[in-house]
């Protein structure tokens, strides 16, 4: 059986289809914020939030809501005060990620050792997989995705400015908080939904990998966004079709095909000197 | 051309700045000068809005806003650790960058944008380096893309903030030969804060000391001829003024 | 504002830790039981009754493969009377944690003993996984596929309790440690022992003259691989898409779409979940084959609600035995 007789195999299948469109979105909007969070120390971002969303969830569960709704405004709430954090302690991206990450998970385990139980496991309602994405959380993907890169595309030059060189960007006029913000809420938005969706090894992958890959072929800064979206879409397509035919886990072999990117890209950007 | 009136900056109850009142005229170069903690960068940041500050700062006979300001303004930081190795941009990503304070939102970067950032970049000779990354440029080099991102939207007031720490002589007295020429050909006023006087003094018409308060305020002749600036600075004066 | 939850936080914790001390103040007298598994919670309640006091370690919603104990877990295990485990493959931390109490009273039960163990190539042979007969490609494809997709490595399958005939000789381990530790009480434990295992018996036949007469033979499961002991007990065939015989793992992509094949190719119209987890993968099936969703508890542990509720393992089984009827259509 050749390989287009193998891809038309697997694609004919709706959970690859859902698997591939959502994957697709998904890849679109983590890796555009990637590169930005990437560069100001922020790249552990998505594992930081998915431990806070671990104790969000088990709040909402606790108060027998969607444990969506609870989730997103408290995981924004959190991501707020890491920003804080980095502003006003002078703590650096990846310490302030890492108190609110260990705050969160403790908590989350005092909630769910002193709630007397739930109705489901924690664990398996919190992490996602790409091969089980719903009809309705497809739709939520696209939706969100789109936005969140159109939101990037819109603000372009301001977060450009920022990540470069916070202090000259305010000179310019350009009001650094606020877009700090919008960058940290639209990074809690997409990490706590692809963390449901997807899980949070891929949702944490698609931000750090394709941003990291796409940094070692430096040329300019809009090629490097680009660049970064390109892999990571790749990388999803091309690790959902080897995941099935090699009778692989689709999410960690999308992760895997993210690091021969790197690898890749490292020889590459090496060579050129 | 600006006014600086009582202007003074308080941190933490401690007074960084106390009541600096000074001129400014079109076409001046003033080197802004003193003692390490004296409140120079203070006074830049202040003059940008980067800290709050009491007191008025008057240009152009008029109180400014906050977007006058910015649109007359080029500011050349002190270089900083934010030009880490690896930051992928071109030079001319950055020095485009110089016109977005012309912008309002959404910024939008026009073809007369990219034709403004191509020509101070071989005004300033380096037209050369508009596709290499930043990361990969000299010191030197940098320095000259900085400068170029404060020039490109045309100031007429240029203020850099200690711009020759990092650089070696031959490239600091290139830079200086530039700014010179700036000031001279284009009539762009130039605040540079400098701790080097007698540096600043060979370029400068004229120098403003600080030390939390302004203790001198004239040329650089005044300066070496001041009996106040002998008081205060004892034998070292002539040392300075000799190499001029 | 970091503050004030921290000072929640700790009074939380320090009223857990309150009720937890009140609570067992109380029962002093009875024999202190402590069960890992719902099963055999169930099946030490039906035999002691009230003469002994059980506790179940896994909390309600809790999954019971991925559980590790807590310090008050192994407190509560180094206090107890009797402690009854579900054989190494099911908890394999009890060994070790065992060497670390010092309590010399404590009567270690291991509930699988007696029990036949299966391993997966047991499994294959009998009525456990089917071979894909209904693939199409050549034989390259097919052998390709029973390596890849099925191939586990060696390890038992633990989830013993789903055969109503091995439950039957853990009633009667349970009871045997019931009576050594309080022998005073033997007829008293014998005598409920003796009347559980008629019902399970009961329930057995009645499972047997069900699964006797059916439409479909095959149950078509989204979660992981637990009811191999029970398909073969009854002659009926078992298909799910984890590896292995815990729901950590996740399925290749393959997996599942060998499962939409065998459900298509079956003909049933049923898919099955598993108790507590999201039954994400079994909507999936569901979702590309129109199949209806339901419930085939494991029995490994149970919701909060349910635990409310007072739920038993003979009606979870007895629900169980409702939901095939429908889904193989059964008579």
């Amino acid at each position: 059986m050749d390989i287009f007789q193998q891809i038309h195999e697997a694609i004919k299948y709706l959970f690859v289809q859902r698997a591939i469109i959502a994957g697709c979105f998904m890849a679109l909007g983590c890796s555009s914020l990637g590169v930005f969070l990437v560069l100001r120390r922020f790249s552990l971002i998505g594992d930081g939030l998915a431990h806070v969303s671990f104790a969000t969830v088990a709040i909402g569960l606790l108060l027998r809501a969607q444990p969506m709704v609870v989730s997103i405004p408290l995981v924004a709430l959190a991501s707020f005060f890491i920003l804080k954090l980095n502003e006003k302690a002078a703590v650096y991206g990846d310490a302030a990620i890492g108190l609110v990450s260990s705050f969160g998970i403790a908590i989350g385990i005092i909630i769910a050792s002193t709630a007397g139980g739930f109705n489901v496991d924690l664990f398996s309602y919190l992490f996602g997989n790409i091969l089980s994405v719903s009809n309705f959380e497809v739709w939520m993907t696209v939706v969100i995705s789109l936005a969140v890169v159109l939101i990037v595309w819109l603000f372009y030059h301001d977060l450009f400015a920022i990540t470069f060189d916070e202090e000259y960007a305010q000179v310019s006029g350009i009001k650094v908080r606020l877009v700090n913000r919008i960058l940290i809420l639209l990074t809690s938005l997409i990490v706590v939904l692809g963390i449901k969706i997807v899980g949070t090894m891929l949702v944490s992958s698609l931000i750090i990998l394709p941003a990291i890959s796409a940094l070692q072929v430096v040329r300019s800064f809009r090629s490097t966004i680009i660049l970064a979206g390109v892999f990571a879409v790749v990388s999803v397509v091309a690790g959902i079709f080897i995941s099935y035919f090699l009778n692989l886990p689709s999410g960690a072999t999308i992760v895997m095909i993210n690091f021969i990117f790197f690898v890749g890209s490292f020889l590459y950007g090496r060579n050129r000197g | 051309m600006v006014e600086v009136k009582s202007l003074s900056v308080k941190y933490n109850d401690i007074e960084a700045l106390s009541k600096i009142s000074f001129k400014i005229n079109a076409g001046d170069y003033i080197g802004i000068v003193g003692p390490n903690g004296s409140g120079k960068t203070t006074l830049v940041k202040a003059l940008l809005g980067l800290i709050p500050f009491t007191g008025k700062i008057i240009f152009q006979s008029e109180n400014f806003s906050e977007s006058d300001l910015r649109r007359h303004i080029g500011y050349l930081p002190q270089k900083m650790s934010f030009l880490d190795q690896r930051f992928p941009a071109t030079a001319k990503e950055i020095v485009v960058s110089g016109m977005y304070c012309r912008k309002k939102f959404p910024r939008r970067l026009t073809d007369k944008d990219y034709i403004a950032a191509e020509a101070i970049m071989k005004t300033l000779g380096i037209a050369n380096l508009k596709s290499r990354s930043i990361g990969r440029l000299s010191g030197g080099q940098q320095q000259r893309v900085l400068l170029a991102r404060a020039l490109v939207h045309s100031p007429s007031v240029l203020i850099l903030d200690e711009p020759t720490v990092a650089l070696d002589p031959q490239s600091r007295e290139t830079f200086y030969d530039t700014v010179q020429k700036l000031n001279k050909e284009k009539q762009v006023t130039v605040l540079l804060v400098s701790h080097d006087i007698a540096s600043v003094g060979k370029y400068a018409s004229k120098l403003l000391y600080l030390d939390r308060e302004i203790i001198f305020y004239g040329t650089f002749d005044e300066f070496c001829k001041s009996p106040k600036m002998s008081e205060y600075f004892g034998t070292s004066q002539h040392l300075i003024c000799h190499r001029h | 504002m970091f503050r004030k939850a921290a000072i929640i936080s700790l009074f939380i914790f320090f009223l857990a830790a309150a009720s937890l001390m009140a609570k067992s103040a109380q029962d002093k007298k009875k024999l202190e039981v402590v069960t890992t598994l719902f099963s055999t919670y169930d099946f030490a309640k039906q035999i002691g009754k009230d003469k002994v006091n059980v506790t179940l370690l896994l909390p309600p919603g809790v999954e019971s493969h991925t559980f590790e104990p807590r310090p008050a877990d192994i407190v509560r295990i180094s206090k107890a009377d009797v402690f009854i485990y579900t054989g190494k493959y099911m908890e394999p931390w009890v060994e070790d944690m065992l060497k670390g109490v010092p309590n010399k009273n404590l009567l270690v039960v291991d509930a699988s003993k007696g029990v036949e163990l299966m391993s997966e190539e047991d499994h294959d042979e009998d009525a456990g996984h089917e071979e894909d007969e209904h693939h199409e490609g050549d034989t390259d494809e097919h052998h390709r596929h029973h390596e890849g997709a099925h191939h586990h490595h060696g390890g038992k399958d633990p989830h013993i309790w789903l055969d109503l005939g091995n439950d039957q000789i853990m009633v009667q381990t349970i009871a045997d440690a019931f009576i050594k530790k309080d022998p005073s009480e033997k007829d008293f434990y014998l005598k409920n022992a003796d009347e559980y295992n008629a019902r399970l018996r009961q329930l057995d036949a009645k499972f047997k003259e069900t699964f006797s007469g059916c439409h479909h033979k095959t149950i078509i499961y989204g979660g992981h691989f637990a009811f191999g002991y029970f398909a073969k007990r009854y002659g009926l065939k078992y298909v799910s898409p984890y590896e292995g015989f815990s729901p950590n793992a996740e399925p290749t992509p393959k997996a599942i779409a060998e499962l939409i094949e065998k459900l298509k190719a079956s003909g049933t119209k049923y898919v099955y979940y598993e108790e507590l987890l999201s039954p994400k993968v079994a909507r999936v099936i569901a979702s590309e084959t129109g199949a209806k969703l339901e419930l085939l508890h494991g029995a490994h542990n149970v919701s909060k609600d349910e635990l409310g509720r007072g739920i038993t393992f003979i009606e979870i089984m007895e629900n169980n035995l409702k939901k095939l009827e429908i889904g193989l259509e059964c008579k």
